[in-house]
């Protein structure tokens, strides 16, 4: 080994600047390593294997046959280095010669976790051992085939210990993820995306049409038979240096790529039910002298013990579980795909194409179905009216790597899907399903004259509410998405050294939203029933450029170091043109079909300009100290506020490799690490502006264009700034069988974003950003994975993880946030925790009915009197565990795998029935003189004591769930060649197949939801997550 | 380590590294521009300043009659007084309705803010005026009158304890003010309207028209204050035929007494609410023409409704029957009351509109008082006049709250409260003049909340 002179230790920082630059010399060829890497046990090559010089830019893959070859190394003494996944590493000194030709080979073992497993970081590809965080990694490839995967809601939930995941509950609908915590009070909380080094667009709620519920998100375009793995960065200690709005933790994505040798095909086929096994509130009716079922009279309990009116009957329906009023079905899932890969040791390739289609649960019924037909003189109602909510989606990728020297590759990705979508009218909506049905009577026949309509029209409503599914699920909500991601990776090595990466590439994005209503087929709400037509047309561009060049080198035998400079320019570019229409000339389904017509315009961009330098110091290969800053500039930024600069620092120590550590079988390997690192979050486009809006004036009778002011501006403003320090160990033990993780860290937001509410009496807009609160996340994150039994008959692996965050606000600048209803932001409790009113209740007289009275001996409910909310809990669940059960059979012929995940210590507020007591009022507590005194007292605090209270309805949401469980069964490989393949598997599967809560609710994890904010769960007649039944037959030729 | 680069070639790589760097940082900016086409950051022309007075028309529109969820302030105040019911979901409208409001009501601070935009934006309004489109004056009295509008309406909806806070010069930042009296408001809308008259020049039909709507302006905001003879001589001049009234299209907003009446089904036209209401549907009046629907939005409550009004019709803010009637009023507050010109002003009005019969004296004055009150809400229904006329009755006659608001049994559950004005919403904890007691979610900013 070489040791570089002191100039050389100025100039190769500098010159690993210049060549980011783009000015880097060449240099000379020197020696030659080649050698083949193989599985130990079975003796067979591996392939994609890597084979890389400790302390240079040196590195190759193994090609079909095992083989690689490293061409440049310099004369001396090395460190070389062979990984692949799924295996333990091996490394070995080496003596290379200038001119000369050294063969080693590698005989690798496998085991279930090694330090030298590679993540992808922000300056590309590292090892675990040298990073100072905790990076927890996905194997997606494994969980698509032999698991209920549909999307990647069902990627990420319960994968990983500190991700929090609540998976949509419609078909195409997106998931909320929050990952240690929630930081921000008033931005997104959502972590970023990068796929293949770019970032991509994921925003949640993605559609300029609202149906009430959960609307798709950007997330679950991307294709999961497309990923190999998922790593995710957790917080600011490891995102520094993927820069502003990283503070949130980063998704980092590598698609599949192709390996060297024959090609390979791998075909699936998929096919399944989707049903709704959930169980659903009953509604009740109080029955009294002139009650009809065509009025809405009733005697409550209330009434009752006021005795102004006599309870003769109660009476209850559940159509949900009606045969004829039931909205539910059975949907169904459907997949089919095709993927090749393979290559040469100069180029390889990956090509996929597959096309699924799912249809939820939510049908017209059919007595409805039939009132259309007669109504409006068809045949047959229209698919997507009968199946208002589905999803069909086509995805090709073509990925292609190319060895253009020995020191030069480039990748290219890309990636295309369009697919088509339908969504509901739901949840929290007037004219949706939830609202409808939740909301109906306690019988099935009542007859109602819809709001809006004439009052000679009266029908049989089959116990919805106002408003039935031949109206509301006549309203067509679409979402036609055309989307590539495109990127390009391009390195280049030089020398032994130096090397150069840029990556360039563009997320692009084409969606087109939908909202018909043809005149006469949808509700009375307002004008609806004349129709009416949204066509929004909105692109996305999202441009990454980042290049960033690395100098290698050793500073003395046993200490290498590593300096990467670099930059990275993300714009982001969305723009949407909309068309409304209204009074819809009969049969039209166009704008142009509108008496009535507007448009608007919107567009919003921003843009960040980031540059980093990162030291590396590695000791012995056992010690790395890791330094690095960033600076980014961002469009969004203050006008007194021009650069932002995020430290970071990371150390890990390999404690098992000193020679003084204790060989012990008990003890297979131990490493310390820790980190430190900041990032942040950028506010709006537009947030620090002041400025104006257009609007129209009707000065009188005529539309006249007028200006209004329209934000206050903050010339300050900057972004948030998360730091996060992190402590942990990774131990192996029993020569790795059992593997531990462990992880503490601490998460400060300062000069978080808070949307400061402006007294409305200064005359401007409601609120504005401003940097004055701080937040704290604090938690411990824990893995287990342990392989029980591993024999050829008998497998068993299980993996155990947990989490616990604490979540509080720190300061809020003396800014006094004003409470809602149930929710609050205050300072020493967690963002937006539930906040309610406590009361107590007591049934004096003993008639088994509480009530209220203004009297205070006759009163049976006490609430708080002074007024005072009381913290009733967060709305985060701080703790989850999930327990991850890999079995093996018959010499794996058969592997089960099953997850069992469980969120302990969060609230939600089971508000469909606080609304149904409220104001629907055909709940149980308000009308049913047997029900509990707890379910009556919980009705009356909300609807009839002066100071109402939602303290009844705000539960615990804990539960224990299995998520998943799976049986792959491997056919035996002559079987498989029967038919021309070398590999075939059946898998029968089944996600959210049970539950255990206490939660009086539907589920749990029921929810709906905008894009910001800390809450996962919303229970406002929303709808709760089906049940998927698949089979999938796959097969490798 | 041998080195590959010559030492040459490392101090010329080294020099044009460090160029490079530098033109990288000039560039910065330009790929940082980001310029969105949807705001517009200045308005300095003649034809900006106009734009801005027009933004402050929708402000109007928007507070009187043209928005809900938060509801207009004409909806939100009869919804409180007499005029309507809830027949809603929303728990926001049905406290308002038992007159239980609570500071955290989400419906609260929105018209509130709105009438407060109306005032701070027609400042800036009048400054651009006059700075860059001067004439016609009506553009500025205008200006003038819809902030009086705005500051007369706050002091008959709001209670006791409304800040008035402006904006610094350039508009980015707040200069708070202090709780004042429902009086003190009437004073300002007084003196705005006052201004307006004084700006008022320009084309003789406008000036005209300005000069009737400031008239009834200041004359309501007297009459708040009890100057009963002052309001009657500022509304002498205005005949019996004027209007002014804020319009509403399509494409601007609707007419929410139709949309959340008719239309939504949200509101409910009532009978004799709460004991005290008057009877709006059995009257069979001609001024409120009703009918009866089945059942309102919530699924419970029995719907009625109005078809005073279409989408887009226009509703008047001011008239000329208010001008008679406050003549009525200031008859009746005479020394002596002057019953025979109480009458004529009252049947003066009623003369215009078919199917009125000539009122006759009650006999006593309390009497002609409830018939004053009763004519003021049966002309100027949902037009924004019913809760303040209720908290003058209480004020200014000595009503007992409870014989004038509705009260006893709420019809959804549990009894009316106390309500006789709206609270300041909770949001006005933010203003820094507001002694703060965060952790108390009821407090208030109202000094009291008397009528």
């Amino acid at each position: 080994m070489t040791i570089p002179t002191p100039r050389n230790l100025i100039h190769r920082p500098l010159l690993a600047l210049g060549l980011l630059l783009g000015m880097a010399g060449s240099v000379a060829a020197q020696g030659i390593l080649s050698g083949r890497v193989t599985d130990k046990a079975a003796g067979n090559p591996l392939v994609g294997a890597r084979v890389f010089v400790l302390g240079t830019s040196l590195t190759a893959s193994t090609n079909a046959d095992g083989r690689y070859r490293i061409t440049g190394v310099p004369g001396g003494e090395h460190q070389l280095r062979a990984s692949q996944i799924g295996y333990a590493s091996i490394t070995r000194p080496i003596t290379a010669t200038d001119q000369g030709a050294t063969t080693v080979d590698f005989a690798l073992v496998l085991t279930p976790y090694s330090l030298d497993e590679v993540v992808v970081t922000a300056t590309g590809d590292q090892a675990k051992r040298e990073i100072g965080n905790a990076v927890s990694t996905v194997e997606v490839a494994d969980l698509v085939r032999n698991t209920p995967v549909a999307n990647m809601n069902d990627l990420l939930v319960a994968k990983a210990p500190g991700v929090s995941v609540l998976p949509g509950n419609l078909t195409g609908s997106g998931a909320r993820v929050r990952i240690r915590g929630a930081s921000s009070l008033s931005l997104s909380n959502n972590p970023i995306y990068v796929v293949d080094g770019i970032r991509v667009n994921s925003d949640v709620n993605s559609s300029a049409i609202g149906i009430g519920g959960t609307n798709p998100s950007r997330v679950n375009d991307l294709n999961p038979e497309d990923i190999e793995s998922i790593d995710i960065v957790k917080g600011p200690s490891a995102s520094t240096l993927y820069g502003t709005d990283a503070a949130n933790g980063v998704i980092v994505i590598k698609t599949k790529k192709g390996r060297a040798g024959k090609p390979v095909w791998n075909a699936w086929m998929e096919a399944g039910a989707v049903t709704d096994r959930n169980t659903y509130p009953t509604n009740y009716r109080g029955w009294t002298a002139g009650a009809t079922v065509a009025n809405t009279t009733q005697c409550l309990l209330s009434g009752v013990v006021a005795h102004t009116c006599v309870l003769d009957s109660v009476s209850s329906f559940n159509p949900w579980a009606d045969n004829q009023s039931s909205p539910l079905h059975t949907g169904a899932r459907q997949s089919y795909g095709l993927q090749v890969s393979g290559g040469t040791d100069a180029i390889r390739y990956y090509v996929s194409g597959d096309w699924e289609d799912e249809v939820g649960v939510l049908h017209m019924p059919d007595i409805f179905q039939q009132r259309l037909l007669a109504l409006r003189n068809i045949g047959q109602v229209s698919y997507a009216q009968q199946n208002p909510n589905g999803l069909r989606k086509t995805n090709v990728r073509a990925n292609l790597a190319v060895n253009l020297s020995e020191k030069a590759d480039v990748q290219v990705n890309t990636g295309f899907v369009t697919s088509t979508q339908r969504l509901p009218q739901t949840d929290n909506n007037t004219t949706g399903l939830g609202s409808n049905l939740y909301g109906g009577p306690g019988f099935k026949h009542n007859i109602v004259n819809p709001p809006g309509a004439p009052a000679s029209f009266v029908r049989d409503n089959f116990g919805y509410q106002r408003y039935t599914p031949d109206e509301f699920f006549s309203e067509t909500v679409s979402q036609d998405i055309n989307r590539t991601i495109s990127s390009g990776t391009f390195n280049y090595r030089p020398t032994h050294w130096l090397a150069f990466r840029a990556v360039g590439g563009v997320d692009f994005i084409s969606r087109d939203d939908g909202d018909l209503c043809r005149r006469d087929e949808c509700t009375y709400f307002g004008t609806s029933k004349l129709g009416f037509r949204t066509d929004a047309r909105a692109t996305f561009w999202d441009y990454t450029g980042d290049i960033n060049s690395t100098a290698s080198y050793h500073l003395s035998n046993e200490l290498s170091a590593k300096t990467i400079v670099g930059a990275q320019y993300v714009k982001e570019k969305f723009s949407r043109n909309s068309a409304q229409a209204s009074d819809l000339t009969p049969g039209g389904v166009t704008v142009n079909s509108g008496a009535n017509l507007a448009a608007d315009e919107t567009t919003t961009l921003t843009a960040t300009l980031g540059f980093f330098a990162e030291q590396s110091l590695g000791y012995k290969d056992r010690l790395f100290f890791t330094a690095a800053v960033r600076s980014d500039k961002n469009s969004a930024f203050g006008l007194n506020f021009q650069r932002v600069y995020y430290p970071k620092a990371s150390i890990s120590y390999v404690l098992s490799d000193e020679p003084f550590f204790p060989k012990s079988s008990v003890l297979t390997s131990f490493r310390l690490r820790g980190a430190y690192g900041a990032s942040g979050r950028q506010p709006g486009p537009n947030d620090a502006t002041a400025f104006l809006a257009p609007a129209t004036a009707n000065l009188d009778g005529v539309d006249t264009p007028g200006l209004l002011p329209a934000a206050l501006g903050n010339k300050g403003l900057k972004p948030e700034r998360t730091a996060e320090v992190e402590l942990g160990f990774d131990a192996a033990l029993f020569r790795s069988r059992v593997n531990v993780e462990f992880t503490y860290y601490k998460k400060t937001s300062r000069d978080a974003l808070v949307s400061r509410i402006i007294a409305p009496s200064a005359g401007t807009v409601a609120s504005r950003l401003e940097n004055i609160g701080k937040t704290l996340n604090e938690g411990v994150e824990a893995s287990i994975n342990t392989s029980i039994v591993d024999s050829k008959q008998f497998a068993w692996e299980l993996t155990l993880s947990g989490s616990y965050n604490k979540n509080q606000i720190v300061a809020l600048g003396g800014v006094p946030l004003a409470p809602g209803v149930t929710n609050w932001s205050r300072e020493g409790y967690p963002i937006s925790a539930w906040w309610t009113r406590p009361y107590t209740y007591q049934d004096k007289n003993g008639d088994g009915i509480i009530q209220f009275s203004s009297n205070p001996a006759l009163n049976e409910i006490f609430i708080n009197s002074n007024d005072s909310l009381v913290y009733n809990g967060p709305v985060l669940p701080p703790a989850e565990f999930t327990a991850y059960n890999t079995i093996d059979l018959f010499k794996k012929k058969i592997r089960i795998q099953g997850l069992v995940d469980a969120k302990v210590g969060g609230y939600t507020e089971f508000d469909t029935e606080r609304i149904r007591c409220q104001s629907r009022l055909n709940c149980r507590g308000e009308i049913d003189p047997t029900a509990p005194l707890s379910v009556q007292a919980a009705a009356v605090a909300v609807r009839q004591a002066p100071s109402s209270s939602q303290y009844g309805y705000i539960y615990k949401t804990d539960f224990i769930r299995l998520r998943e469980l799976s049986v792959t069964y491997s056919f035996p490989d002559r079987w498989a060649r029967m038919f021309g393949a070398s590999r075939a598997s059946l898998t029968a599967s089944g996600r959210n197949l049970g539950i255990l809560t206490k939660y009086p609710g539907i589920d749990p994890e029921t929810g709906y939801f905008g894009s910001t904010g800390a809450a996962l769960t919303n229970d406002f007649q929303t709808a709760p997550p089906p049940s998927y039944f698949t089979f999938r037959f796959n097969v490798s030729f | 380590m041998t080195t590959l680069l010559t030492t040459l070639a490392r101090r010329r790589l080294s020099g044009v590294a460090a160029l490079g760097g530098a033109l990288a940082l000039a560039a910065c900016d330009n790929l940082l521009v980001a310029k969105d086409p949807d705001i517009i950051e200045t308005a300095t022309s003649a034809s900006a300043a106009v734009a801005l007075k027009n933004g402050v028309v929708v402000r109007f529109q928007a507070f009187t009659s043209g928005q809900q969820g938060p509801d207009a302030m004409f909806q939100f105040g009869g919804l409180l007084a007499d005029e309507w019911r809830s027949g809603d979901t929303f728990e926001q409208r049905n406290t308002v309705d038992a007159r239980t409001t609570n500071v955290t009501n989400s419906f609260l601070a929105s018209p509130f803010r709105n009438m407060q935009r109306t005032r701070n934006d027609g400042r800036r309004a009048i400054n651009a005026l006059r700075t860059f489109s001067p004439v016609p004056g009506t553009n500025i009295a205008l200006m003038f009158l819809l902030t009086a509008f705005a500051e007369n309406l706050m002091g008959e909806s709001f209670c006791n304890g409304i800040p008035f806070s402006d904006l610094t010069p350039d508009g980015t930042d707040i200069i708070y003010g202090n709780p004042v009296t429902v009086d003190s408001a009437f004073k300002r809308a007084a003196n705005d309207a006052d201004s307006a008259v004084a700006n008022n020049t320009g084309v003789a039909a406008e000036v005209t028209r300005m000069a009737n709507f400031a008239a009834l302006i200041k004359a309501r905001a007297l009459l708040n204050r009890g100057l009963f003879a002052q309001a009657a001589a500022a509304v002498a001049v205005v005949p019996t035929s004027y209007v002014y009234q804020a319009t509403y299209s399509i494409n601007t907003a609707d007419n929410q007494n139709w949309s959340l009446n008719v239309s939504g089904k949200r509101y409910v036209i009532t009978d004799g609410e709460g004991g005290n209401g008057l009877p709006f549907r059995s009257a069979a009046d001609p001024r409120i023409p009703t009918s009866a629907g089945t059942i309102a939005f919530d699924g419970n409550t029995p719907y009625f409704f109005t078809t005073l009004w279409a989408r887009s019709d226009p509703v008047t803010v001011a008239s000329g029957i208010e001008a008679r009637l406050i003549e009525a009023e200031a008859a009746l507050n005479a020394a002596t009351p002057d019953v025979a010109t109480y009458l004529a002003k009252m049947n003066e009005d009623r003369a215009t509109k078919a199917g009125l019969a000539p009122l006759s004296d009650p006999g006593t004055q309390a009497a002609r008082v409830d018939l004053l009150f009763r004519e003021r809400a049966f002309w100027m229904f949902g037009t924004g006049h019913r809760l303040g006329d209720l908290r003058r009755l209480i004020r200014q006659y000595g009503r007992g709250p409870e014989t004038v608001f509705p009260t006893g049994t709420f019809f959804k559950g549990g009894n009316y409260g106390t309500d006789v004005n709206f609270p300041i919403s909770i949001d006005e904890l933010n203003n820094p003049n507001i002694p703060q007691n965060a952790t108390t979610i009821g407090q208030s900013t109202c000094i009291n909340r008397s009528a």
